[in-house]
């Protein structure tokens, strides 16, 4: 049973028989992993707080052959995020950066990029004033970053680049795409306007270090965010929460 | 030895399967006891599930498990009824019971608002709780979900939706347990217990 020491960050963690918990981690070293954390939820246990999501951590884990459960053996405290537990719009909004990492990222697919990406986007979140928007960005970015880069060059089906003055975005085909091609989408497409491709496009290849300067209002960003949440919800195989989940509608 | 065929041991297995914490080998060790216990023993359990099947349900007020229509302590008049304590599930009532201190009234929500698992707020009993405050006489309401993700969710959204209501919410104490050592207590814990600190 090989000991790991790994950064990570948890991403989900539930109940798990009497007094322990499994969770889910996006660690520097083995890529998402689950492990088990014996007595976790017991009032002596050291662990409990340490492995709430969001938390960044230093993990000593085992792997025992045969199981796809590692053991949870020491959790070190890094940055717990605290500021989520407190605040219902920063909370949904870390939720859905963790559960695109999770709904994107396979087990034991290490890409230490993806880490660095989710912690920046966990401490620029803590930062934001707009929490929908930071939440957008990262998950624009962690789309191009996976092999799931929405396609805005050319058409997302035939190739052919587009001219179209109203161009279609299908999440079923990843991007973009041309007139014919969308007529024959089994799915509803969603227009764009020039200027919400143009900045998906920038969004896309801009330096991730620049990024959080971009900015957008009224049409381009609600035809941004309504293309990016279809196609987050074909990526991922279902509906996620949303970034308003808990906050949007009466009485919150 | 697997029972994996068809016929009457199979399927109490499959259904001691659907138990939380039960795994085929427990279903298999249990269904073989019950298999070799005395026909009184194993209809006396029968009897005792139908019999809470039957006899028990919601109480209408609280959301209690209840012998009727009310819970025993929505119905007991010594109860303060300017106090209600919200809870996740009925086991921590019982939990709360056998400290005792508290002489108040329960509500459980019987669920947690989970941002990460799309569990909102018409997936908890909230809105009866929101019901109750209204028809009056509440006082506060003390908010004992567990310290979780879930937890702290449920307990920022029920603040939220109490508070123009003109009622007093509170929320349990973060701290270090009794007859701990601090310098055992995690991190998480003890930055908890600092910031929630009271006046002597």
């Amino acid at each position: 049973m090989p000991l790991v020491k790994t950064a990570a960050i948890v991403l989900h963690s539930r109940k798990w028989g009497d007094a322990d918990r499994i969770v889910t981690f996006y660690t520097m070293r083995l890529g998402k992993l689950r492990g088990v954390a014996r007595g976790a939820r017991r009032l002596k246990s050291r662990l409990g707080g340490m492995i709430e999501p969001f938390t960044l951590c230093q993990l000593d884990l085992f792997e025992k052959p045969g199981d796809s459960l590692y053991r949870i053996s020491q959790v070190a405290l890094d940055e717990p995020f605290a500021k989520f537990r407190d605040d219902l719009t920063l909370m949904t909004a870390a939720g859905r950066m963790v559960n695109l990492v999770s709904a994107v990222m396979a087990e034991g697919d290490p890409e230490p990029r993806v880490f660095e990406m989710l912690e920046s986007g966990l401490r620029t979140l803590l930062e934001s004033r707009d929490a929908a928007w930071t939440t957008l960005l990262f998950q624009i970015r962690l789309l191009g970053m996976t092999g799931f880069r929405p396609q805005t060059e050319q058409c997302a089906t035939c190739g052919q680049v587009h001219r179209s003055p109203l161009p279609q975005f299908s999440p079923m085909a990843g991007g973009i795409v041309c007139e014919r091609c969308a007529s024959r989408q089994p799915f509803r497409c969603t227009a764009l306007s020039r200027g919400s491709v143009a900045f998906l496009h920038q969004a896309l290849h801009m330096q991730p270090a620049l990024l959080n300067r971009l900015h957008a209002a009224g049409q381009v960003r609600t035809e941004v965010e309504s293309a990016i949440e279809s196609y987050v919800t074909v990526v991922a195989g279902r509906r996620l929460p949303p970034v308003d989940f808990l906050t949007s509608g009466s009485p919150v | 030895m697997s029972v994996d065929q068809q016929g009457l041991l199979a399927k109490l297995v499959r259904e001691l399967v659907r138990l939380p914490g039960i795994g085929q080998k427990s279903a298999q060790r249990l269904a073989f006891h019950l298999l070799k216990a005395e026909r009184e023993d194993a209809m006396r359990l029968a009897e005792a599930i139908q019999a809470v099947k039957d006899g028990l349900s919601f109480c209408r007020q609280c959301r209690n498990i209840a012998e009727g229509e009310l819970c025993e302590f929505c119905r007991d008049p010594k109860r303060d009824r300017s106090k209600i304590l919200v809870i996740e599930e009925p086991s921590t009532l019982y939990a709360i019971e056998r400290a005792g201190g508290y002489r108040g009234l329960y509500h459980v929500l019987l669920g947690v608002l989970s941002p990460l698992d799309g569990v909102g707020p018409s997936d908890i009993r909230a809105e009866e709780l929101l019901d109750r405050v209204k028809a009056g006489g509440v006082e506060e309401v003390i908010v004992a979900t567990n310290p979780t993700i879930e937890g702290e969710a449920t307990a920022i959204y029920l603040t939220r939706l109490l508070k123009p209501h003109h009622v007093r919410v509170t929320r349990i104490a973060y701290g270090i347990p009794v007859g701990m050592d601090i310098e055992y207590a995690d991190e998480v814990t003890l930055v908890k217990s600092i910031e929630g600190r009271r006046d002597l």
